[in-house]
């Protein structure tokens, strides 16, 4: 079976990306895959699956949108709910509800239920690199080296329903995506009402702890850094700027096999 | 990328990592928060806010220093895309307040007058990452040695002149291509490679990490006299990773304009259709100053070492 999985190039690390599916793909066999760069519709029109890498959020959703790109991303995700993976910046666009972003808001694509605190920790000098659990990665999996870099977290997950998060629009200083339908029956199949958090920090909210600044009680459950909504995944974390395939390997595998379920459903 | 020399893999992955995240954008010289917001408003990836950009500083002349304060941090309330902000070559104590502020990246620049003609700044020890300068791969690889975790090209600053920039980019091409030459050439390429890391005056691990890699062990950005989409796509296409504008966009007649359209030079520096289009009515460019016909000790680049 080829499958091509396209990463947005518009901006960010996308290089880093592409060679890492690559060294993964070795590991999700028996798929013949093919990874290409998207900076336009036509190219994104070839794709089965499709990774938002890290960069800057405000500069991807600009040049996406004056590059007629934003609308057939929100197909790509919402209307054909093909399997999509932000890191990030690609995290923050995959998000129904964001805070913090530039004077006058930001464009979103959606997708994914939930809101995210852009910058969270701070400015660059409190990004950092630690190791984190990742348990969907098998329950031995050895601690992930993840990189947070000027990182957003999920600070809450909304509830799933049809149209728009009428509630987050009414919140200060919080933009939210538009709404789209799921096209037919078998971009239905592929969308689920569940947030799964696969992995939180726990480490930050402790730390800021006991360096004596204000730490919420619900933050003390850790920070949610991986979530899962159907086909969308996103990480608040940058696995393209390790040499540890693991993940990318994982989610290969999660394409292939809705690339197989669309199959079915199609017949 | 890997860790050079001498840091610690984790903080150095940190600091290269932000450098990466910058990749395909474009960094615009902004001198308040006005000029950040239109930048941020145009796609820009982050802001070098600074008190006169370049052109300025060549035709006020005096001492061009660290901005004030307060002034970088207004730029750092208006936007929430990184701020960068200028040191002088050596002075490290302009570096120790820049991060006491939290900028999220320090340019050591020959931009501004150095302050040590002997040393540049020692910059594994900071948190926060840096820029600098280079005019070849020596030079590139003397500052990543020193701890940059970012490298641009020199170019010439406030001219509006590109010549420079793609003079100091081929040369880094061409001497990571000799590099790469030697270390494919034979099985034991060591004893050669040390020859030209000494020829260059840089690290030989560094040398041979670039031929290895075949492209400099960092993020690479153009710099220094981009003036035009054009000239961003080429600096693109020579292999840079992203540009710098510096007085190109705000010394222009249609700021908004010519910043946006550069921004999407950056990324479809492939696609000349696109080129072509965004290069359209963009009324006046900066004036300019032919770097041939300039007086040597006006130029910029030849500062730092």
């Amino acid at each position: 079976m080829a499958i091509t999985v396209g990463v947005l190039a518009l901006q960010g690390a996308f290089f880093e990306h592409v060679q890492l599916l690559k060294k993964a793909a070795e590991q999700a066999q028996p798929s013949e895959w093919h990874f290409i760069e998207v900076r336009t519709p036509q190219e994104l029109a070839t794709c089965d699956g499709l990774v938002l890498p890290g960069g800057e959020s405000t500069t991807m959703s600009l040049v996406a949108a004056r590059s007629n790109l934003l609308e057939p991303l929100r197909e790509f995700v919402k209307v054909d709910r093909k399997p999509t993976w932000g890191t990030c910046a690609g995290l923050i666009l995959l998000a129904e509800s964001a805070n913090k972003t530039k004077k006058g808001g930001q464009e979103l694509i959606g997708g994914l239920d939930v809101r995210v605190n852009r910058n969270h920790f701070g400015r660059q000098t409190e990004s950092f690199q630690g190791p984190l659990d990742l348990p969907f990665l098998g329950q031995d999996a050895p601690p992930f080296p993840a990189v947070f870099i000027r990182a957003p977290i999920v600070e809450k997950i909304l509830p799933h329903h049809e149209g728009i998060q009428a509630e987050e629009i009414q919140q200060e200083d919080v933009v939210v995506a538009p709404s789209r339908e799921a096209r037919d029956s078998v971009a239905q199949a592929a969308t689920a009402e569940h947030v799964e958090v696969l992995a939180t920090l726990v480490g930050p909210a402790a730390q800021h702890a006991t360096e004596g600044r204000d730490v919420n009680p619900d933050q003390e459950v850790g920070d949610i850094v991986a979530v899962r909504q159907g086909n969308v995944f996103g990480t608040s974390f940058h696995p393209e700027l390790t040499g540890d395939a693991r993940i990318h390997a994982w989610w290969l595998r999660e394409v292939q096999a809705a690339v197989l379920r669309r199959e079915k459903l199609k017949q | 990328m890997a860790a050079p020399n001498g840091t610690t893999g984790n903080d150095f992955t940190v600091k290269a990592g932000l450098a990466q995240m910058l990749k395909g954008g474009v960094i615009m010289d902004v001198v308040n928060a006005e000029q950040a917001r239109i930048a941020e408003e145009a796609g820009a990836a982050a802001v070098m806010a600074l008190e006169r950009v370049p052109a300025d500083i060549r035709v006020e002349g005096g001492v061009a220093r660290m901005s004030d304060p307060s002034m970088i941090k207004e730029i750092m309330e208006a936007v929430t895309i990184p701020v960068m902000a200028k040191a002088r070559i050596g002075h490290f104590v302009e570096c120790q307040i820049l991060e006491a502020i939290g900028v999220d990246y320090i340019d050591e620049s020959e931009v501004l007058t150095p302050a040590d003609d002997v040393y540049h700044v020692t910059k594994h020890g900071y948190k926060v990452p840096f820029v600098c300068g280079c005019r070849n791969l020596g030079e590139a690889l003397r500052r990543i040695s020193e701890g940059a975790a970012m490298i641009r090209t020199k170019g010439e600053a406030g001219t509006g002149d590109v010549v420079e920039a793609v003079k100091h980019m081929r040369t880094v091409n061409a001497q990571i291509s000799r590099a790469r030459g030697i270390l494919l050439a034979s099985q034991d390429a060591e004893p050669e490679l040390r020859a030209f890391a000494r020829e260059i005056e840089a690290p030989y691990e560094l040398v041979r990490q670039a031929a290895e890699l075949g492209r400099l062990p960092v993020v690479n950005f153009a710099a220094g006299g981009v003036a035009t989409p054009a000239d961003a796509a080429l600096m693109m296409q020579l292999g840079c990773d992203g540009v710098f504008v510096g007085s190109g966009i705000f010394k222009s007649g249609d700021a908004k304009k010519r910043a946006r359209a550069i921004v999407q030079a950056v990324t479809h520096y492939k696609d000349p259709k696109v080129l072509a289009e965004v290069s359209q009515g963009l009324g006046e460019a900066m004036v300019g100053i032919n770097v041939k016909q300039m007086p040597e000790a006006d130029k910029l680049a030849g500062r730092g070492w």
